[in-house]
């Protein structure tokens, strides 16, 4: 065996296929993100509503679909909606008939659970006499929202939703269970015909470090661009929370989530 | 309108139950490997010199930017040959099980977090911490297990919670690679009796009752590590009000 248990030239030969891998789950990794931040905003002013039993559903939404491991709701998606006969009836059943419709539902309400907690840290981070201010200058509220309370919740949320979309971008990985052909599912495939169990995995996890490198590297930016008119720490001073529960509410060591 | 009977279901039960009791076992082993190796990891990257630097800096961010699924493939399927080439003729006969498989995946990306919590609370402690017990000529290990680790757990905690219940999440995966645990068990069920819909969700509420208990139970290793600061805080609170 020498220094690197690496075949170039099957390394080579797949790298068509683990392109076309990558693609997947880049789509994989895209729309769920889109949907779920759509389905985060309303379940997110439900949670924050006065209106107790809202706030009581969004909250049991947020804890099943961010306490349930991601493979355990695919599954549940896969093998368990199509035992609803109505669903099979239904319109609906193009979507949950394909395991593609299943990854992507099944991603999507895990997402938007979590994106519920750091849209709420967000908005809650914002300082309230700034709100009151605008309010009291005769903003409407939905103005309010829309020009003071976003701009700084984004400030505000940025880094955890950073931390959010890498870990997801990591769990897309195991849509290869519902017969998805995702970047980790060509790796198999390939280590299947050819019995190398280095090359194909070690290939597809350079492919998934450089895919979340390139997403950080997005974000720092954007994160920057959005400082541009701000000393250099201001965002950074405050912390919202990330996957996972936290404990604290002020600490910056739980910026690192996984 | 289930097709179960009461028998089959305690049959399925006890399935599910041992291999709840297997998701367990492989939870809690590669959770505390990954401490010990974290907090020893953390405590070596803090040398100054550039090799140990950027040894870690490589390390953390291969481990971070790639999904444990490929981690466990890699030990899984490549391990007999990792381990054939470290030991040689002896490694190479091993056979790589998917509990250790797991278990040595999860602990290689789970040390990584942990180690990076633990950097970033020593960095937050006083300095004076560490010159205080030099000044005592406190030997390094007292001075390391009777005073900067126990304050490094109280700062390190929030962030070890969260690593607890993301690695919490992750444990079905080697699932994947063979396990028979808890999601293999309901799998099977749900297979066998047609009936996936209850089963997958009894799993999914057996792991958010585990996390709401361990959530419970870190709030209590909260308060106990927060004692030697309670006084400082109540002593605070009257002078911030009189202020």
């Amino acid at each position: 065996m020498n220094g690197l248990p690496i075949d170039v030239d099957l390394a080579w030969e797949s790298l068509p296929a683990l392109f076309d891998g990558l693609k997947v789950t880049a789509i994989l990794t895209a729309l769920p993100l889109l949907l779920g931040l759509a389905l985060a905003f309303p379940i997110c002013f439900a949670r924050m509503s006065d209106r107790r039993w809202l706030a009581f559903l969004a909250e049991a939404f947020v804890t099943f679909f961010r306490g349930a491991p991601l493979l355990i709701l695919l599954y549940l998606v896969y093998y368990g909606l199509g035992q609803i006969e109505a669903l099979r009836e239904g319109p609906f059943w193009v979507l949950f008939g394909s395991p593609f419709g299943c990854a992507i539902v099944a991603l999507s309400l895990n997402h938007a659970a979590y994106m519920v907690e750091v849209l709420r840290g967000s908005l809650l981070a914002v300082p309230h006499g700034i709100v009151e201010a605008s309010e009291a200058l005769g903003i409407s509220r939905r103005n309010v929202f829309i020009w003071v309370k976003m701009p700084l919740a984004i400030r505000y949320g940025l880094k955890a939703y950073q931390n959010e979309v890498v870990s997801f971008i990591k769990g897309t990985a195991i849509v290869s269970v519902v017969t998805i052909t995702d970047l980790t599912a060509v790796a198999n495939s390939i280590f299947e015909q050819t019995y190398d169990p280095f090359t194909p995995i070690l290939c597809a996890a350079a492919f998934y470090w450089a895919f979340v490198n390139v997403v950080r590297i997005v974000f720092d930016l954007w994160g920057r661009w959005l400082n541009r008119h701000n000393a250099e720490d201001a965002a950074a001073a405050a912390v919202v929370p990330g996957r996972g529960r936290s404990l604290r509410s002020a600490s910056d060591l739980k910026q690192v989530t996984p | 309108m289930t097709n179960l009977s009461l028998a089959d279901l305690a049959g399925y039960m006890r399935q599910l139950g041992e291999g709840a009791l297997i998701t367990l076992e492989l939870f809690l082993a590669s959770f505390a490997l990954a401490f010990v190796f974290g907090v020893l990891i953390g405590i070596v990257t803090l040398s100054r010199s550039r090799v140990v630097q950027a040894l870690w800096r490589v390390y953390a961010s291969i481990f971070m930017g790639v999904p444990s699924l490929l981690v466990i493939f890699l030990t899984f399927y490549g391990g007999s040959a990792m381990l054939g080439a470290l030991l040689g003729e002896f490694g190479a006969r091993i056979d790589i099980s998917p509990f250790g498989a797991g278990v040595t995946a999860f602990t290689v990306v789970y040390a990584a977090y942990i180690a990076e919590l633990v950097r970033g609370a020593i960095e937050n402690l006083p300095k004076g911490q560490f010159e205080g017990a030099r000044a005592l000529a406190i030997p390094p290990a007292i001075m390391w297990g009777k005073v900067i680790l126990p304050q490094v757990m109280r700062l390190a905690l929030p962030g070890l919670v969260n690593v607890w219940s993301f690695m919490l999440k992750e444990t079905p995966l080697v699932s994947l690679a063979g396990l028979q645990d808890l999601v293999a068990a309901a799998k099977i069920a749900a297979g066998a009796t047609k009936e996936p819909f209850i089963f997958f969700v009894a799993t999914a509420l057996v792991f958010i009752a585990f996390s709401a208990v361990s959530f419970r139970l870190a709030s209590r290793l909260e308060t106990r590590l927060d004692r030697g600061q309670r006084r400082q805080a109540t002593d605070r609170a009257p002078s911030g009000a009189t202020a």
